[in-house]
């Protein structure tokens, strides 16, 4: 071949053409720099380890299928065919697959949305809103068959006043992620709803991958009601749990919120209720009581009925130590005549002995008595003290008054014994009042010492004097 | 009604609980807290069951704006 006379481009073909035998597709592993985004979609990017750098080229048409974004410095492993690139005689790397190098892919992805969505403050806790007073109304995102509908529509059914509107939506495979985030936006959207549950039954990284796109968390984040979120199992985390205002961590969970909320609202009202009408009944039984207790005033009613039963036990009781001293008295005559016999007994009869045995049962029954008087006389000493708070002058100190006419001991117990023009006196706690008879008026009410025997008062026979 | 008079109705019901539970409120006073409590409990159970049971689902492709068709939906059995 020396002395040939090549033309670039053949150079150049020629050199692409022994590259492909020698090399075929390669595997590189590096670090990505530089990496660019042209208007036509494709990636251009260089990969480089120590020992060096390799221009490389992504077509749209791959890129477009990545999940992950390119970003500098990426640790990844490549796999190409290296060529020169005729235009400008550079070697570069055509890419064919691009992955992650020590993630996994999907994961790296998750990384990177979940970054770039936290960064703008999407999953910020004041962005959060809390479920309506009354989710009554509920829109519901999932699959129209499989476990997620069943489960959460038959918890649902516990509560008597909900409505379901479900959007079936396939929650797996290419496309997903539109169909969901289109259903999230339209029920927003239809004021038809209080809240919307978004949920998929428990699965792998990839079949909830949907639920980790963009597009949904999009949706989600604008959505004009509240959204609960129940994707997966209780260890599933995905995009739309973060976005979201209320995280179930499952299909069932999402759902029982929503009964939870409205039973809560149901038990809120019922205590109210409960305490209304307990309160007010406890306060209506206790004013019924003290109304009972002054209606009858039975405690003023009775009072001279009960001064003429203590007075009459009074008398009694200060008759009695006079009567006792009286039968010792007695007894003690009746005694000293029988000791005087006895100490007149024949010695033999044996006289001195029952004469101490009589003795001293007179000396304990002696005793008796005493001890029988002294508590008598502590009886009475109580029964004075009760009379004496019931006395007249203890009542007038309490504010009423005893009226008598003029030169008349007997207190008045009724109108109808007066005439005008008559004089009265009145007594008071301290001091007297004297006064002039304008009129009187006897068909007043009942006094409150009305007794039995006062019948002559008269009733309705009002007269003017 | 709209949610958010439910929920002052109830926050409200709840006031007058916590009055009535009061035992200085005269009786005159704790009679018309009652009538007013009865009232507003009235009035949240009301809202609360205003709504009846239903499930239903989006038939069409309703687009964004779209009013969409609804039909009862059952869950297929397993």
């Amino acid at each position: 071949m020396s002395g040939r006379i090549w033309g670039v481009g053949e150079l150049i073909g020629e050199l692409n053409a022994q590259l492909a035998g020698a090399f075929g597709d390669v595997w590189l592993r590096g670090e990505l720099s530089g990496v660019k985004v042209a208007g036509s979609g494709h990636r251009y990017f260089q990969i480089k380890d120590a020992g060096g750098m390799l221009s490389c080229t992504l077509w749209a048409a791959r890129a477009d299928r990545l999940r992950f974004k390119l970003t500098d410095g990426l640790a990844v492993l490549v796999r190409g065919k290296v060529n020169v690139y005729a235009q400008r005689g550079s070697l570069q790397l055509d890419v064919l697959e691009l992955v992650p190098e020590g993630v996994g892919e999907l994961q790296l992805a998750f990384e990177q949305l979940k970054a770039k969505l936290a960064a703008e403050g999407l999953f910020a806790p004041e962005r959060k809103r809390t479920l309506p007073a009354l989710p009554q109304r509920l829109g519901l995102v999932t699959s129209s068959s499989g476990a997620a509908v069943r489960d959460v529509l038959k918890v649902l059914s516990r509560h008597d006043h909900l409505q379901v509107l479900l959007v079936p939506v396939r929650v797996q495979g290419r496309g997903a992620e539109g169909e969901v985030a289109r259903a999230v936006r339209w029920l927003g959207r239809s004021g038809r709803v209080d809240v919307v549950l978004v949920v998929r039954g428990g699965g792998s990284l990839e079949d909830l991958w949907a639920f980790n796109e963009e597009v949904v968390a999009r949706a989600i984040a604008a959505c004009e009601v509240p959204v609960i979120s129940g994707v997966g199992h209780e260890v599933d985390f995905t995009i739309a749990d973060f976005v979201a205002d209320v995280r179930a961590a499952t299909p069932t969970q999402a759902a029982e919120m929503v009964v939870a909320r409205l039973e809560d609202q149901e038990r809120r009202i019922d205590r109210a209720d409960e305490v209304l009408r307990h309160v007010l009944a406890r306060r209506l039984d206790r004013t019924r009581l003290r109304l009972r207790g002054a209606e009858g005033a039975r405690g003023l009613a009775s009072l001279p009925a009960r001064l003429g039963e203590l007075d009459q036990r009074l008398r009694r009781l200060e008759a009695l130590p006079q009567r006792l001293r009286a039968l010792v008295v007695a007894r003690h005559r009746r005694l000293e005549s029988t000791t005087g016999a006895l100490l007149r007994w024949p010695v033999r009869f044996g006289a001195p002995r029952r004469r101490e045995v009589v003795t001293a049962r007179l000396a304990v029954a002696v005793e008796r008595l005493r001890f029988v008087a002294r508590r008598r006389r502590m009886q009475l000493d109580g029964l004075g003290r009760a009379l004496a708070a019931l006395s007249p002058t203890a009542i007038l100190e309490r504010g009423y008054s005893i009226t008598t006419r003029e030169g008349v001991e007997a207190p008045l117990r009724d109108a109808a014994a007066v005439t005008a023009g008559e004089r009265l006196v009145t007594r008071l706690a301290r001091g007297e009042l004297r006064s002039l008879v304008l009129g009187r008026d006897v068909a007043t009410q009942g006094s409150l010492f009305e007794q039995p025997g006062d019948g002559e008062r008269g009733t309705g026979d009002k007269e003017e004097t | 009604m709209s949610k958010e008079t439910f929920e002052e109705a109830l926050s409200q019901l709840e006031d007058v609980v916590a009055k009535l539970e009061d035992e200085s409120v005269g009786l005159e006073d704790a009679l018309k807290l009652f009538e007013r409590g009865v009232k507003l409990a009235k009035r949240c159970r009301t809202q609360l069951e205003s709504v009846e049971k239903r499930v239903e689902q989006l038939l069409a492709e309703a687009g964004d704006g779209e009013a969409g068709e609804t039909a009862p939906f059952e869950p297929e059995e397993s």
